[in-house]
């Protein structure tokens, strides 16, 4: 059952799908949402930021996931709201406009990961960038219990609030200190859920002392070689732009590049 | 009193999870609520004091619309002791944790100290009454989550699973306490799975199965019932079966028989007439 | 012997009370053992001793010794003893750690470095044999209670222990689901031969298919023997043991051979009530 709480969760939940995206290695999506996040960075004007993008759009919808990342970004609009106002009122609407820009092309190549990259694979694929196994491990555990504390915070909320907790009662400071009687309990039982999961990881030989083997295996592809070299390809041609062409030769760059509004 | 009018639930548009659902509960019951998992069980009690409101019809508590009134106020009337103590317990020492239903609910210093004293000795904690909590035995930190709801003395009690993973003598001591609540103020909701305790425990059973309400009546006419048993993933009482079985052979052997006592008698007589 | 318990007490660190008390006790290869006891009776600390849990990961003073398969657990690390002794506890939830059901049957063996494609084998034949087909590539929060205990039993097995513990495997299931779970333990002591110590309440679900019961009260083993010895024993009902409700109902029959028959089961009551009715 979906409750409240965990339908937040849902946006960033990996849904397995047999989609392109989805089989492609988890370092070549790394790769590609690293680079993408770098091309964002690169540029302040509207348009090129519109054009980012526009480019990742495909990606998206090969991946199947386009209501998850309008949830995703509809979780954003507060924080653009908020972004959109303070710059226009100090800086400019148009420098307002590109900030988000900007936050949104980051959130999208950040959902393209997390979207299409099983959470184990993750881990998988830290390991072999050479990552600790403790490291990945603990993330992938992060992960996994993401649902259930979020299902549980909701049950302890409930129980305060059955016996007459008013979270909105006071003050700031009462207010603050409100929470508590839920924050308390959340703790206790992350304690205790903590040591029964050491105790059921213990019995099932965690921490031997034998090299760990894994059942799945991460193969680089053709297919990962060749959205790795396009990402390369487009990487360079977009830094070239940004460094060479816009700093030494910025006539030669179209006027609608510089496109913005004149408030 | 408690009034469910045609209450449908949903968490998200297009899946029930309460279905047209009308419901009397009156004072002087004890009610069991049973259904297999995700029945929407713990839905429907949370709509008795505003956890939940209806998405269409309307429940009534004391003529009141939940909708239109806050869970703390109807903290007053109702209790409701969650399933697992350690998801309400969180004060420094036991008798800040019973005190705070209390505080909560505005009542005056003097009528705090009075009932946390009470309520502690009540319930067998008091030589605890400056320790942590979290000190405590897990029987011990289900006394005290108990005692912590039932100081506001309310007149709905709700209880949800209290038998998990209790031992005999825990469940005898809850049944008798359980009895002091069958009086003409009160009623009692009891959510459970377990059968042989509801057999015992409760005057009347309401079977929930994906969000309706497929059997309301005494128990030992629900429990004897193959098909809703099924439905709601229950097993029947063992004595129950052994009647069932009995009166197919004898059919005068009685079939509703709960106690050990009624079914040793019913069993005695049926060898004396044979004889 | 699959378990050779001689003389063990345990008191946990920073605590001065013996929660287990000089208890010596064996239980053959392939057995069906249930233990049962009151609330903090110290169930649970006594599965632990034995796969190395106490005093490897739970520490404390532990005298007298706890041998499974031939292994000291005090010379042996819980890693060893995992292959040896599978444990299943109460809260299922807790013991899925991966993200998906085939994932996390393939946890263990993963773990002790086993190879690949012996792993697969393993995971592929406890999906078929547990009928977990479907669930394969379930998270854990979308499996129902009964399912999740359904896989958290298949991934200790995937370790091929010989002896399986179970601490109060269906205290948080609905009763249709705890049936079930305590049909496949019988079975997977059946079939498999696998020696079974189950910790549980709700005994008369699985009291035909079980050996011996061992009652465990305050830290001391009280009572141990075939079931209808043990419910028999009148201290065992008084310390807070359910003594289940067929041998109840027949003690307050006036028919005394009925009242001398110990019924494990409802089919049991049955006939000897029958019997006698006949007669």
């Amino acid at each position: 059952m979906k409750k409240g709480m965990a339908a937040i969760f849902e946006a960033f939940r990996f849904k397995q799908k047999d989609t392109f995206m989805h089989r492609l290695d988890p370092r070549t999506t790394f790769f590609m949402a690293v680079s993408f996040s770098i091309i964002g960075m690169l540029f302040l004007q509207i348009i090129p930021l519109l054009l980012v993008l526009l480019s990742m759009l495909p990606f998206i919808l090969l991946a199947r996931s386009t209501r998850q990342w309008l949830k995703s970004l509809q979780g954003l609009a507060y924080l653009a709201g908020f972004i959109l106002i303070i710059n226009s009122f100090f800086i400019s609407f148009s420098f307002a406009i590109s900030t988000v820009l900007r936050l949104v092309a980051l959130m999208t190549a950040f959902s393209l990961f997390f979207l299409t990259v099983h959470p184990d694979d993750f881990a998988l694929a830290l390991i072999k960038m050479r990552i600790p196994y403790e490291f990945a491990f603990a993330f992938s555990m992060a992960v996994r219990y993401v649902p259930t504390i979020a299902t549980e915070t909701e049950t302890i909320r409930d129980a305060q609030m059955s016996r007459g907790l008013e979270l909105e009662r006071g003050n700031v400071f009462q207010k603050v200190r409100n929470y508590v009687p839920i924050l308390i309990p959340i703790i206790v039982s992350s304690i205790r859920r903590a040591l029964q999961v050491a105790e059921s990881l213990e019995s099932r030989a965690f921490g031997s002392t034998a090299t760990r083997t894994s059942l799945h295996d991460l193969k680089l592809r053709k297919r990962d070689y060749t959205m790795m070299l396009l990402t390369i390809l487009a990487l360079a041609f977009v830094l070239y732009v940004a460094f060479v062409v816009q700093i030494q030769f910025p006539y030669l760059l179209p006027d609608w590049f510089f496109w913005g509004l004149p408030f | 009193m408690i009034i469910f009018e045609n209450v449908g639930f949903e968490f998200e548009p297009g899946h029930p999870v309460l279905r047209n659902l009308s419901l009397e509960l009156e004072p002087g019951q004890v009610v069991g609520l049973m259904g297999e998992n995700g029945a929407g069980k713990t839905t429907l009690v949370k709509q008795i004091n505003g956890l939940l409101k209806p998405t269409t019809g309307t429940v009534y508590v004391d003529g009141i619309d939940t909708r239109e009134t806050s869970t703390a106020q109807l903290a007053r009337k109702i209790g409701f002791v969650f399933q697992n103590a350690d998801h309400q317990l969180f004060a420094d020492t036991l008798q800040a944790e019973v005190a705070f239903a209390l505080r909560n609910l505005d009542f005056s210093k003097d009528e705090i100290d009075d009932r946390v004293a009470r309520y502690l000795e009540l319930f067998e904690l008091t030589r605890y009454q400056d320790q942590s909590p979290f000190l405590l035995s897990g029987g011990e930190r289900k006394r005290l989550a108990l005692a912590s709801v039932l100081c506001v003395e309310p007149q709905i009690l709700i209880l949800d699973e209290p038998t998990q993973a209790q031992d005999a003598l825990q469940k005898e001591k809850l049944l008798t306490f359980m009895d002091t609540f069958r009086d003409p103020e009160h009623i009692l909701l009891l959510v459970t799975h377990d059968v042989e305790f509801a057999v015992k425990a409760v005057d009347r059973l309401l079977v929930l199965s994906q969000g309706q309400l497929i059997a309301d009546g005494l128990p030992t006419h629900i429990l004897s019932n193959p098909r809703i048993l099924d439905r709601a993933r229950l097993l029947p009482p063992q004595l129950t079966q052994l009647a069932h079985q009995l009166a197919k052979e004898f059919p005068n052997f009685p079939t509703d028989v709960t106690t050990i006592a009624a079914a040793a008698e019913a069993v005695n007589q049926l060898l004396r007439r044979q004889r | 012997m699959s378990i050779e318990i001689d003389q063990l007490s345990f008191t946990y660190s920073g605590s001065d009370t013996k929660v287990l008390n000089d208890i010596t006790l064996s239980i053959p290869q392939g057995a069906f053992f249930g233990l049962v006891g009151p609330s903090g009776c110290g169930k649970t600390t006594l599965a632990r001793c034995l796969n190395g849990l106490i005093p490897h990961f739970h520490p404390g003073v532990l005298d007298g010794s706890v041998i499974v398969q031939g292994l000291n657990s005090q010379d042996h690390q819980a890693h060893e003893l995992a292959q040896k002794v599978g444990l299943v506890f109460q809260n299922p939830e807790n013991q899925l750690v991966a993200p998906t059901v085939e994932r996390e049957l393939a946890f263990g063996p993963e773990n002790l470095g086993v190879p690949r494609e012996e792993i697969r084998h393993r995971v592929e034949t406890l999906l078929q044999q547990h009928h977990l087909e479907d669930l394969r590539y379930k998270a854990p929060y979308e499996l129902s209670g009964g399912e999740q205990q359904r896989v958290a039993i298949a991934a200790v097995l995937a370790l091929q222990p010989d002896i399986l513990v179970l601490d109060e495997p269906t205290a948080n299931l609905d009763p249709l689901s705890a049936f079930e779970i305590l049909q496949l333990i019988a079975q997977l002591n059946q079939t498999m031969q696998l020696t079974v110590l189950l910790i549980e309440h709700r005994l008369e679900l699985v009291l035909p298919h079980i050996q011996e019961l061992l009652v465990l009260e305050q830290g001391t083993l009280i009572a141990k023997g075939p079931p209808g010895e043990v419910f028999n024993n009148p201290r065992v009902s008084q310390i807070g043991v359910a003594v289940p409700r067929m041998i109840q109902l027949l003690q307050q029959i006036e028919n005394p051979q009925i009242r001398s028959t110990i019924p494990l089961s409802v089919e049991d009551a049955l006939r000897t009530v029958l019997k006698e009715v006949r007669r």
